[in-house]
């Protein structure tokens, strides 16, 4: 039983954590080699990561509870980590920016060593309750996480932003690897609608599961109105860019804001709120 | 026409609802507003809030309906200020829309094809024969697909290939669709119901009582609950709720189903869910009198039992499923003729002795049995529909107006100067990069084509 998915878990956490340290240097080093190894190391990661998903989703199977791991903090904090580095590995290939990796690993590193260490995620495979016992559960979580992926990038995104901005007049030292806040501000606003199609994709495709679950599609319980504050301020965002005098300062403090307000849907509402959505309740 | 939309423009409440900046204000304000109903608990009783508030809080709670947050008269204004500022957005930019939608693209001249974002032009010294002409725009043709053609623009032949004009009008579904998601809320509002209702096995009921009101609603027909079953996990976690129900107009079955949380009956409209379940012992008694003779007695709880021979009332006053030595435990209460009235326990297996009078009865527990009583929540939305119809617009709407370009490119072939000059160009309003890879490959095909004549 060495190679369970726990050991796969527990592995990706450490590899997650060392890319991050890799990405950071090759920021602020400039070393072309190491960017590639941070690079190297992330996918390592990942198949890591996507083995030991996949060996749990067998181990429950084997347990006779037969679920995709998507059922509680644990399985979700994992999963949150896993669709963060897919949409940034992603975005690392279309736009060709190693520096983006020192904003965005962090962010999953941290979910994993959560989920890993955190004395208030269990990690135990449980059987699904009943609620739980859907179709939907698969679409919708997949969907929520995609949005909170892309969100988290953009917000990695709109801290670079925030940082870059103030180097005017310095294109040399460690900010000037950063790419211009042209090139930030446009990979932000694409990320911001990424995510903001997958979060409304997830907010219907949850209406449309709590319409069978629950008897109505929306009854304003704290999870579902958390998402749909997150989901004004990413639209307050996306409509921002068409105010005169809002520049990109502006949208990436709401960039930030608006993951802030991820967070407190994912954790807040779980640790803070009590509601209809306690399955993630540590 | 001109007059009345320059006259809108002037009006100030029109120019207030019209602006982006109030979009952006309002989705802040909703979004910072919307934070209340999360913190403080929703639909409770006020005796509730008076104990968990300061009184001063308790008015203000009370003023701004803090109790049904999102229901209240200052966040529907919100959404009413939404909705009318999503309205007149749309309406101020459907002239620029409508321009854009019919401009003509195929009676652009040379030199403003040469100003587009993509342009390629090449000069020929002597004059091409039809031949050649025709064969440079069957190159082009076959490499665009579907082509329009203007026979004399600047003394030369325009061809237009353009596509996906029609995604200007995405951004109208997208707007509009969290219109008809309002309207189907209100739709379900105000001629929906919820309620619910506790059914007992064996039971037919056919009106449910309102969530809200309290008011009883005749369901038109009637539903039974035929069984209800409740299934664990070895760990002891529920696995399964499930009833099932039988639907009856007047003596005749019509539907029968069985419900599962995530799969309800629906009939007439009305949808019965599976919410929750309440069990219902009932203990089986052995009395054993004087004489030796033996008396079985059922009673269930929230019912007094009868019995005639020592004219004794039983009732179940507790009931312990197995926490007591693994073996389930009554706590039983017993009234006699003159109204005293005892209680005790009882565990399942032990005899225990009665006095009444004279006489001393010994009373057991054989078994206890439990009943159910099935919870259902009964709902009825007939705007359900509508609010589908616009979640299928908001993403197709979406979709078009972030992924359909508008692509147009021309090819222009004339004389300038007594020379024969060709001219390429293109424009897309989106995805440009993918764009400008397809409009090479034309390129490369004109390059080819014109390449052969020289």
């Amino acid at each position: 039983m060495t190679f369970s998915s726990s050991y796969f878990l527990s592995l990706t956490t450490f590899i997650y954590l060392g890319a991050a340290i890799l990405y950071l240097t090759y920021w602020v080093f400039r070393l072309g080699k190491v960017g590639l190894l941070a690079t190297v190391v992330t996918t390592a990661g990942f198949i890591v990561q996507t083995t030991g998903i996949i060996l749990r989703w067998i181990e429950s199977y084997k347990l006779g509870y037969g679920h995709a791991p998507l059922s509680n903090l644990y399985e979700s904090l994992v999963f949150f980590s896993w669709v963060t580095i897919l949409v940034y590995l992603i975005v690392e290939w279309r736009v060709r920016r190693r520096v983006i990796g020192a904003f965005v690993t962090p962010f999953a590193s941290f979910a994993m060593a959560y989920a890993s260490f955190s004395p208030r995620v269990e990690d135990s495979i449980e059987p699904l309750i009943p609620a739980l016992k859907s179709n939907w559960l698969i679409i919708h979580v997949v969907t929520c996480f995609l949005g909170y992926a892309s969100f988290a990038v953009a917000c990695g995104l709109g801290i670079m932003f925030l940082v870059k901005d103030r180097s005017k007049g310095d294109p040399d030292g460690i900010l000037g690897a950063l790419p211009t806040c042209r090139v930030l501000d446009d990979l932000m606003h694409q990320t911001m609608i990424f995510g903001f199609l997958w979060l409304t994709l997830g907010i219907i495709t949850g209406s449309v599961w709590a319409n069978d679950a629950w008897g109505t599609y929306w009854s304003w319980d704290p999870k579902e109105t958390w998402s749909l504050i997150t989901w004004f301020i990413y639209a307050a965002a996306l409509h921002a860019r068409f105010v005169r005098g809002w520049t990109g300062r502006r949208i990436a403090y709401l960039s930030i804001l608006g993951f802030v307000s991820v967070i407190f849907t994912y954790f807040g509402v779980n640790f803070l709120l009590s509601g209809l959505h306690s399955y993630a309740s540590p | 026409m001109k007059a009345s939309s320059s006259s809108h423009r002037s009006n100030p409440i029109w120019r207030f609802f019209s602006s982006i900046h109030l979009a952006v204000f309002l989705l802040i304000t909703l979004a910072i507003t919307s934070i209340i109903g999360t913190v403080i608990p929703q639909g409770e009783s006020p005796q509730f809030y008076l104990e968990h508030y300061r009184y001063n809080f308790f008015l203000i709670l009370k003023t701004l309906h803090l109790n049904d947050t999102y229901h209240s008269w200052w966040y529907m204004t919100l959404l009413g200020l939404f909705s009318i500022n999503l309205i007149v957005c749309t309406l101020r930019r459907l002239p620029f829309t409508l321009k854009l939608y019919k401009r003509d693209s195929l009676s652009l001249a040379p030199d403003r094809l040469l100003k587009m974002p993509f342009k390629k032009s090449w000069k020929i010294e002597r004059c091409l024969d039809n031949i050649s002409i025709e064969r440079i725009i069957s190159g082009f043709k076959e490499s665009v697909g579907k082509v329009r053609e203007a026979p004399d623009v600047d003394g030369g032949r325009l061809f237009l290939a353009e596509k996906g004009k029609w995604s200007y009008w995405g951004i109208y579904a997208l707007h509009s669709s969290v219109l008809v998601i309002f309207v189907g809320a209100l739709v379900g509002l105000f001629l929906g119901f919820k309620g619910s209702v506790m059914l007992s096995e064996g039971k037919t009921i056919d009106s449910i009582v309102d969530r809200e009101t309290g008011v009883s609603i005749p369901l038109g027909f009637s539903v039974r609950c035929n069984h209800f079953y409740i299934s664990f996990y070895d760990n002891g976690a529920p696995k399964e709720y499930r009833s099932d129900l039988t639907i009856l107009n007047g003596k005749k079955e019509v539907l029968h189903k069985s419900i599962v949380v995530n799969n309800p009956l629906r009939y007439r409209g009305i949808t019965f869910y599976q919410a929750s379940y309440q069990a219902i012992p009932e203990a089986s008694l052995r009395i054993v009198s004087p004489d030796g003779r033996q008396t079985s007695l059922d009673i269930p709880a929230f019912q007094t039992v009868l019995w005639p021979e020592a004219r004794l009332t039983f009732g179940l006053m507790r009931y312990e499923p197995g926490n007591i030595h693994g073996r389930p435990a009554v706590q039983v209460w017993v009234e006699n003729q003159s109204g005293q009235a005892r209680a005790f326990w009882l565990l399942a297996g032990e005899e225990r002795e009665l006095n009444e009078g004279r006489n001393s009865y010994r009373v057991s527990l054989v078994d206890v049995n439990e009943h159910y009583l099935t919870g259902l929540e009964v709902k009825k939305d007939p705007g359900v529909w509508i609010v589908w119809l616009g979640f299928a617009i908001l993403v197709f709407g979406f979709g078009v107006v972030f992924w359909v370009p508008h692509q147009r490119i021309w090819l222009w072939i004339g004389h300038k100067d007594g020379k024969s000059l060709i001219i390429l160009s293109g424009q897309s309003n989106k995805n440009r990069l993918r764009f400008e890879k397809n409009i090479k490959k034309v390129e490369e095909v004109l390059d080819s084509s014109i390449g052969v004549q020289r």
